[in-house]
């Protein structure tokens, strides 16, 4: 009996062990992720199969990067954006068919829908967007900090699931994770949210490991290339955001991969750090 | 000898459905499905200063901040022609942040919601699109002619009916598909003409439920292509330019 208890007891401590690997620890700003196995991508999916891969230990923000870091950045550097020197963010305004947006020349990170909707004065605690993956490479240097990797960021985002979503399949569940867009199209603003653009970080339950708008809020540029996308001017961002709907980009979700140009400014295009 | 038993089945139960999970294989689409994919993303090139624009086209050769539009005084230069030549091989746009679509089985068995996209990274600009539809008129004729000479109605052509909602052409865009019946992708464009114009019979019909309804992801909603969807999207489409004002 002694012999098949140890046994036993072996067993359950190697279940335990098991089921705690890859858990997220810390608490606070940033949440570490320890090296292992993890597994990532959606069975079927051309550009993320469902597979197993292997990191090393890192840290990844709790949060997306807001305005206030963005500003101390600037405040700091003196950096110009993209979108201030080429005056071509693409904005998110009302009457807007399916996946269009509008290039407007007042748009910036100081102003992300354009001037005549707002500054971000009150909305210090929100994302920053209208930014370019290029400037996103210039803050980060600057911050001591860098992109996660496609994966890493899908690892954080799946927190040791496997299914759809990090709360399962049942996008149902969605409204309580995430800032999207609930309105059948884009004709008409749609805030029964709360939130017509982004929702300040935090504002939605975060997952298992305690990340916040893994889902929604704004895409969250990745390090990395797809190999269907050797371009240098091309850069991949994962999450969906705030202007995404069930109709039309249907990318709030812990598989799809997203690709824009490198130096494209939209209202909807943000990150998160790792460290 | 049971609890240990147990244990170890549980964890032979655990790998070997992980080994199912991992070694199911992406099925690659038919070799049908794959020709009709090159096929309905041709691109028409406009015959209209075509050598010209190529040559400005070479000079767009993106700079340190890749810019991929035109200077203003080389497009003020260009015909309305020309312009619309350039219009329909350039997007001087970026293009939002959109995944690439996995590869769609049977994709000539259907008949999608939406038209592939055009440029990858880019797509239209606004003064693009205002040109279009500010020269709407002739925007159509200029397709008509181009299918006339290609015998194709491209990807490029098919948005830019679209985009300035020319219900006009119903009936050429019928008598085109009509001439193979092998681009249903012209079927898309008639419901979307007729989605945009909230034509009453498609609005409240199936099929627009199953292709833009509330809950689904119209980017990859389709209808089967048989005959009787095929003849009901061309009456409805018809009846709806028969109805509109002369």
């Amino acid at each position: 009996m002694g012999f098949q208890n140890s046994i036993i007891l072996t067993g359950i401590i190697v279940v335990l062990l098991h089921t705690m690997a890859g858990q997220a620890q810390d608490g606070g700003d940033f949440v570490t992720i320890p090296k292992g196995q993890y597994t990532v991508g959606k069975k079927g999916h051309v550009l993320n199969p469902f597979r197993r891969v292997r990191v090393d230990s890192f840290r990844i923000a709790t949060r997306e990067t807001t305005n206030a870091q963005f500003d101390a950045f600037i405040k700091a550097t003196g950096y110009v954006t993209d979108a201030e020197r080429k005056h071509d963010a693409l904005v998110y305004k009302p009457v807007l068919q399916e996946f269009e947006w509008f290039n407007d020349s007042t748009a910036s990170w100081r102003y992300p829908n354009g001037m005549i909707r707002g500054g971000i004065e009150n909305k210090m605690a929100h994302p920053v967007t209208s930014i370019s993956y290029s400037d996103i490479l210039v803050y980060c240097r600057w911050a001591g900090v860098r992109l996660p990797s496609l994966d890493e960021w899908e690892i954080a985002c799946r927190a040791g699931t496997t299914t759809d979503f990090s709360f399962g399949n049942d996008t149902a569940l969605l409204s309580k994770y995430a800032n999207t867009w609930h309105g059948k199209d884009h004709l008409m603003p749609d805030s029964t949210d709360g939130y017509l653009f982004t929702s300040p970080t935090g504002s939605f339950a975060p997952n298992a490991w305690g990340l916040y708008d893994m889902y929604g809020n704004v895409f969250e540029f990745c390090s990395g290339k797809l190999k269907a996308y050797p371009s240098p001017t091309v850069a991949h961002a994962r999450g969906g955001s705030w202007w995404c709907s069930p109709n039309s980009c249907h990318f709030f979700n812990s598989y799809d991969i997203g690709r824009t140009n490198i130096h494209a400014s939209f209202s909807n295009q943000g990150f998160r750090v790792v460290k | 000898m049971k609890p240990l038993y147990l244990f170890l089945l549980l964890c032979a139960t655990t790998i070997c459905s992980q080994a199912q999970d991992e070694g199911e294989a992406w099925k690659e689409p038919s070799k049908e499905s794959r020709a009709y994919h090159t096929y309905r993303n041709y691109m028409s090139e406009p015959s209209y200063g075509k050598l010209k624009i190529l040559g400005l086209l070479k000079k767009l050769t993106p700079d340190e901040d890749d810019n991929e539009k035109l200077k203003q005084s080389d497009y003020l230069s260009l015909t309305l022609r020309e312009k619309f030549t350039y219009h329909m091989m350039h997007g001087e746009s970026y293009s939002q942040n959109c995944d690439a679509r996995p590869p769609i089985q049977d994709e000539h068995k259907k008949i999608f919601g939406r038209l592939p996209e055009m440029f990858g990274e880019n797509n239209w600009s606004e003064r693009q699109v205002q040109f279009l539809r500010s020269n709407k008129d002739s925007v159509m004729q200029w397709i008509k002619e181009c299918v006339a000479k290609e015998k194709r109605l491209g990807l490029n052509l098919k948005h830019a009916i679209v985009d300035i909602n020319a219900r006009e052409m119903i009936p050429f865009l019928i008598s085109t598909y009509k001439t193979d019946k092998k681009d249903h992708d012209i079927l898309t464009v008639l419901m979307l003409l007729m989605k945009n114009n909230e034509y009453k019979e498609f609005m409240v019909s199936t099929s627009n439920k199953k292709l833009y309804g509330d809950e689904i992801n119209s980017y990859d909603a389709f209808l089967n292509f048989n005959i009787p969807n095929e003849e009901l999207i061309i009456k409805r489409a018809t009846d709806f330019y028969n109805g509109l004002p002369k």
